[in-house]
């Protein structure tokens, strides 16, 4: 297995590499538009969060969480704005689905919502209710650096 | 201390987790998510994970016994125990947890209690295992010790 020829010192360098990378053309993107991508994360899974959480940190954007769908809501209800939304389909008092319909229900079209889901049957869902995209679990950090690059470039070319 | 004979050992008690299934690539995806900022993100997560599934296990176990037959619930909690093994690679955990999820399709009692037990079971070692890998790891001096006693020109 490709793990286990692994040596710590390489794989150290690997990761300075690699995040430098990961960093550096999310940071110029960003810095064009003039501000770090602004992230939702909307997770009840508490290992999901933090995971979730600490890639976008990685990848230089401004995120926050929330535990349900209602609270996602709720923030937007509070005239929040985000510029991608990562939403879990499963949770408490209100679903994935049942808040991405209430937030485009409230004019929300700009907003990249994506779909976060181990269930590849909530991908029906997640695009019936006005999703842009369905990625299963558990994400790639490549998977969400791709997604910003198209959110930032997407703001670099309406800003 | 033989600092390179450790991390030798930290490397094949990993390989031999994955060698015997009880991990898979994403456990490394979660470790290369460590850089200096974040040294011991992975033992973070893990923690975490122990936590929670500790809890998880405690509601399917309330749920086997209060509400009796009823797949729905079972199932619902289970996935969430599954969601979060999946996160973090564990695979021998995520594969028990699947197949009592199995059982509660086929409104199988039975066989939902005995991979319930095997789910416990697989949880207990795995929790043992990833300890012990992660104490090496500390040994072996790749985990930035969290607590240090003040020594000579350390700040507070």
């Amino acid at each position: 297995m490709q793990h286990s020829k692994r040596q710590p010192s390489t794989k150290k360098r690997k990761i300075r590499v690699h995040h430098h990378h990961l960093k550096s053309s999310i940071f110029m993107a960003s810095r064009n538009q003039g501000s770090a991508p602004r992230a939702l994360v909307v997770e009840d899974i508490k290992v999901d969060r933090l995971i979730l959480m600490h890639m976008l940190h990685k990848l230089n954007c401004e995120a926050i969480a929330v535990e349900n769908g209602k609270e996602a809501v709720d923030l937007f209800l509070e005239g929040k704005t985000f510029d991608i939304v990562f939403s879990d389909k499963d949770m408490p008092i209100m679903s994935g689905p049942e808040a991405v319909a209430k937030i485009r229900a409230m004019g929300a079209t700009e907003v990249k919502i994506v779909g976060v889901s181990a269930d590849f049957g909530g991908k029906e869902a997640f695009m019936q209710a006005g999703a842009d995209v369905f990625v299963p679990k558990p994400v790639k950090l490549e998977t969400l650096q791709s997604m910003l690059e198209v959110v930032i470039s997407k703001k670099n070319m309406s800003g | 201390m033989d600092y390179s004979n450790l991390r030798r050992q930290a490397a094949s008690m990993k390989k031999s987790l994955f060698d015997q299934g009880y991990l898979d690539e994403q456990f490394c995806q979660v470790e290369d998510l460590q850089d200096e900022a974040s040294p011991n993100f992975a033992e973070e997560v893990v923690t975490l994970f122990f936590k929670d599934s500790a809890k998880l296990i405690s509601n399917v176990e309330q749920a086997l016994e209060k509400y009796p037959k009823d797949f729905n619930r079972w199932d619902a909690y289970m996935q969430q125990l599954k969601g979060s093994c999946s996160s973090i690679g564990a695979s021998r955990m995520k594969s028990e947890c699947m197949s009592f999820r199995d059982y509660c399709g086929q409104g199988n009692v039975e066989g939902c209690m005995r991979s319930f037990q095997k789910v416990k079971r697989e949880h207990g070692a795995l929790r043992q295992k990833l300890e012990a890998y992660f104490q090496l790891l500390r040994q072996a001096g790749q985990l930035v010790l969290l607590e240090l006693p003040p020594g000579p020109g350390c700040k507070n």
